[in-house]
């Protein structure tokens, strides 16, 4: 028996080397196209920084959305990517980490100082920089000369803070190929101040902004990929608190409704089940309203909903919601700022990345290698703990996204990041 | 203000249960997943690894044996046949390995290549049968007809669908088998069959240890029949037909566990689940044809009708259920598949015989359907072997089987994960026979 086991295995290794046993299939070889990877800069906001969890921090920018990009142009010849890293996990301390509360998964700060380095500029001990993602930067910022004044962010980075515009520095690094995802702010402002706070950036100028951001970009031969902007509305920050939290019984909707109608306000009524919250509206008659079917809540009402009585007692201030014709108003600049950048893609013939429709497929799930995803708060994996920037596997979906519309354009096979080679959402 | 402190509760709970609620869609796929791995990992068995080991002398020949009628062996192959053998008594056992591995390239464009690293799968044979009268033999059949030893490399991508799997199911079938004429035999086998299923794959949910994780083990029996008639015309023609029933593998208390799942959602992932799953194992209808062309050689070929479709749905049925983790309804939609093979023997000299032979196994899987559980591909395969008799009445039988399974485009279209696939297969085997 045994001479037969050892006759046995030596032909098999003698056929399994002959005929070759391992199943192996031949690597697919990237191809730049007509692109010149001599140098790619990433120009645009907080998405393209890496900013994610309500910060800037270090493994934040590891799987910022260029930074994936760019790991993956690696693979067919780009040498170089540097970003302005944060020192640490911290960076200026806005961080938000999911802690236990109740035995559920909530958002909280995350505990620590900010380190005084991260604030200081690291241009000439580390730059230049090929991550050009500003967080907070709108499309006119971008050209704004002196900016890092204004924007710590940008501060911290800039070649010179005082007169460096974003768009200045990143042409000093001669790209050969760019992208470009800025718009989100022109709108995010005016919407995460619910209305109330900066206005949408004016439709002309951010056509004429854009224009001229694009025509510098291209201006030394450069080639490109621009995308357009998210639903801003339909991201979890307005999406996660329905108009309706307040979900009370018989004796809790009684008790509210007569402190309502003794102070007058017969029109607030409130009956066992979800109830739409009270809000603060000048417009109307009596100065406040309970919320309309449609009408959205940021979610940083969430405290003052759950511990000061906000929607319930104390009306909710115009800060914390969205009213119908104010989430019109948004939807109708995302609708104007996306043609806008679809046809300026066609007249320079850069790639156009249609991340609005991506995220749009995303609102009812969509798998990306057996993984689920939706673009719900927390649990849909897209979005990161801010309701509004994206997680490391938000930036892989997007950045596949962008490679498939380079190679698309450019004749290129980038090859695509996998998906589950990067983090998910880390539970408690 | 102490009035409305009520409330404050009131619109906390909502929103914990808000956040719970917001992980059903990716748990709800975690159900749903695990539901179609079992299924796959049932048909990976008999799709691309229904290499039929059941005998040495078979193994060499392409796995022809329908209509062969050489030993006990026909107790498998066609109960029908078994009233023809030569011998008084026959009894005969062995075993082959398994060595294969299955290589994954990620959909264009990616870089993304992954590999097996499998266990050698053993399946083995013990067939023992003889003449009760001239025309009634009675006989035992105990093999494997499934078995499956599949380990894809640690945190590959495709984890979230299987990261490994260890399925069996031996079946051991009494047989009798009664010649009605000189020329044509019937006969028939009841089959009892034995299941197991170990498999563990990842959950896309991460808590501070890493990512959770599910696995899966269980077991079962149940019955069903084989039966089959042999036709040996005197020119030296055989043919053989045979029907193997479908066996349902019903597995009713399947252990589920979930480990490394984060404290905060271990409510929705019950630690020690239990999970009912019926598993079907198709029923085949084989043809055989063999001719004993000169007293030395003998050709054969076989069709091997397999009845695939009986994978229309799968259901597991959670003795725990969460809102996270429901029972599900998985529809399959396999197809049918014919497998040809063709083979011969040479006898070299008394002692020595050689043999060789070929087939070609399409693939059952949907190709919308086809997930790394099972790697299925459409199969060519080239066999070799000898058997060598010291004395006349004892054989020592080897076999040697290369599978190339060939480089196909395949997604797994509901979770959107595919690739190009590739497997090689080699298969050693020995055997010893005796007769009397």
């Amino acid at each position: 028996m045994h001479i037969h086991k050892i006759k046995n295995s030596l032909l098999f290794i003698i056929l399994a080397v002959f005929l070759g046993c391992e199943a192996e299939i031949d690597q697919h070889i990237p191809d730049t196209g007509t692109i010149d990877l001599t140098a790619y800069v990433a120009v645009g906001n907080s998405l393209t920084a890496g900013y994610t969890d309500g910060e800037l921090f270090r493994s934040g920018q590891e799987y910022s959305l260029a930074n994936i990009m760019a790991g993956q142009f690696m693979h067919a010849g780009l040498e170089s990517f540097k970003q302005p890293l944060m020192k640490d996990e911290i960076g200026f301390g806005g961080r938000l980490v999911l802690a236990e509360v109740d035995g559920a998964p909530f958002p909280v700060p995350m505990p620590g100082n900010p380190d005084p380095a991260n604030f200081e500029n690291i241009y000439h001990a580390d730059g230049p920089f090929h991550n050009m993602g500003v967080p907070g930067a709108t499309a006119q910022h971008l050209l704004f000369e002196g900016y890092g004044t204004l924007n710590p962010y940008f501060g911290r980075f800039a070649a010179n803070p005082e007169t460096s515009s974003v768009i200045a520095d990143a042409l000093a690094l001669q790209p050969s190929f760019f992208t470009l995802w800025i718009g989100s702010n022109d709108i995010l402002g005016y919407a995460m101040s619910g209305g109330e706070g900066a206005g949408i950036t004016p439709f002309e100028e951010f056509e004429l902004y854009y224009q001229i951001i694009l025509t510098e970009l291209t201006a030394g031969g450069a080639k490109g990929a621009i995308a357009n902007i998210v639903d801003i509305v339909k991201i979890p920050f307005f999406t996660t608190i329905p108009y309706n939290a307040l979900v009370l019984d018989d004796n809790q909707a009684a008790m509210l409704n007569a402190a309502y109608a003794n102070l007058g306000a017969t029109h607030i009524n409130f009956s066992a089940g979800p109830n739409a919250l009270v809000v603060v509206d000048t417009d109307h008659s009596a100065g406040l309203r309970q919320m309309e079917e449609g009408e959205l809540v940021l979610l940083t009402a969430m405290e003052g909903i759950s511990q000061e009585n906000w929607g319930s007692q104390q009306p909710m201030a115009p800060e914390y919601y969205l009213s119908l014709e104010q989430v019109d108003e948004i939807g109708e600049a995302v609708e104007h700022f996306n043609t806008v950048i679809r046809l300026m893609a066609e007249a320079e013939g850069v790639a156009y990345v249609d991340i609005q429709s991506r995220l749009q497929e995303a609102e009812t799930g969509i798998y990306f290698d057996a993984i689920g995803f939706n673009t719900e708060y927390v649990s849909g994996g897209i979005f990161s703990l801010d309701g509004i920037h994206l997680s490391a596997r938000g930036n892989v979906i997007v950045a596949n996204e962008f490679i498939a519309a380079i190679n698309q354009e450019y004749n290129a096979s980038f090859p695509k990041a996998t998906i589950g080679n990067f983090p998910g959402i880390i539970f408690p | 203000m102490p009035l409305f402190f009520f409330y404050l509760a009131a619109f906390l709970n909502p929103l914990v249960i808000q956040f719970i609620h917001q992980n059903n869609f990716s748990m709800r796929k975690f159900m749903i997943s695990t539901a179609l791995t079992l299924l796959m990992a049932t048909t990976s068995l008999a799709g691309g690894y229904q290499v039929s080991l059941h005998g040495q002398k078979q193994s060499g020949m392409g796995l022809i044996g329908t209509s062969l009628q050489m030993d006990a062996s026909a107790a498998y192959f066609n109960p029908g046949a078994l009233a023809m053998m030569p011998d008084q008594l026959s009894i005969l056992g062995g075993v082959s390995g398994i060595l294969s591995s299955v290589a994954f390239q990620m959909e264009q464009p990616s870089l993304y290549q992954a590999t097996t690293d499998n266990p050698m799968g053993t399946p083995f044979y013990f067939y023992a049968a003889g003449m009760i009268t001239n025309r009634l033999a009675a006989g035992l059949a105990v093999n494997t007809p499934y078995g499956n030893s599949l380990s894809w490399e640690d945190n590959w991508a495709g984890r979230f669908l299987i990261q490994d799997i260890s399925l069996s199911a031996i079946t051991i079938q009494p047989t009798v088998s009664y010649r009605l004429t000189h020329n044509l035999s019937v006969g028939a086998g009841f089959v009892y069959a034995l299941g197991t299923v170990d498999m563990e794959r990842a959950l896309p949910v991460e808590g501070p240890e890493g990512e959770g994780r599910v696995n899966i083990e269980g077991s079962t029996a149940n019955f069903g029949f084989n039966a089959g008639i042999q036709y040996s015309h005197p020119g030296g023609i055989n043919f053989g037909l045979s029907y193997r029933s479908q066996i349902d593998m019903e597995v009713d208390d399947a252990d589920a566990l979930f480990n490394n799942i984060p404290g905060t959602l271990s409510a929705a992932f019950p630690a020690e689940n239990k999970v009912a799953v019926t598993l079907p194992l198709p029923a085949n209808l084989d043809f055989g044809l063999s001719y004993q062309a000169t007293p030395d050689l003998m050709v054969g070929m076989a069709l091997n009708y397999v009845f695939w479709e009986a994978y229309e749905e799968l259901h597991f049925d959670f003795e725990i259920n969460t809102p996270n983790l429901q029972d599900s309804h998985n529809p399959r939609d396999y197809s049918n598949t014919l497998i040809f093979r063709a083979g011969g023997e040479y006898r070299v000299n008394e002692g020595l015989f050689v043999r060789a032979g070929a087939y070609f196994d399409p693939s059952p899987v949907n190709e919308e359907y086809f997930s790394p559980e099972t790697p299925s591909l459409d199969v060519l395969a080239f066999t070799g072997g000898m058997s060598y008799l010291p004395t006349r009445n004892l054989s020592i039988d080897a076999s040697l089987l290369f599978l190339m399974g060939l480089e196909q485009d395949m997604m797994y279209a509901p979770e959107n994960f595919g690739g190009t696939y590739k497997s090689r297969v080699i298969i050693p085997g020995i055997g010893i026979s005796y007769s009397l």
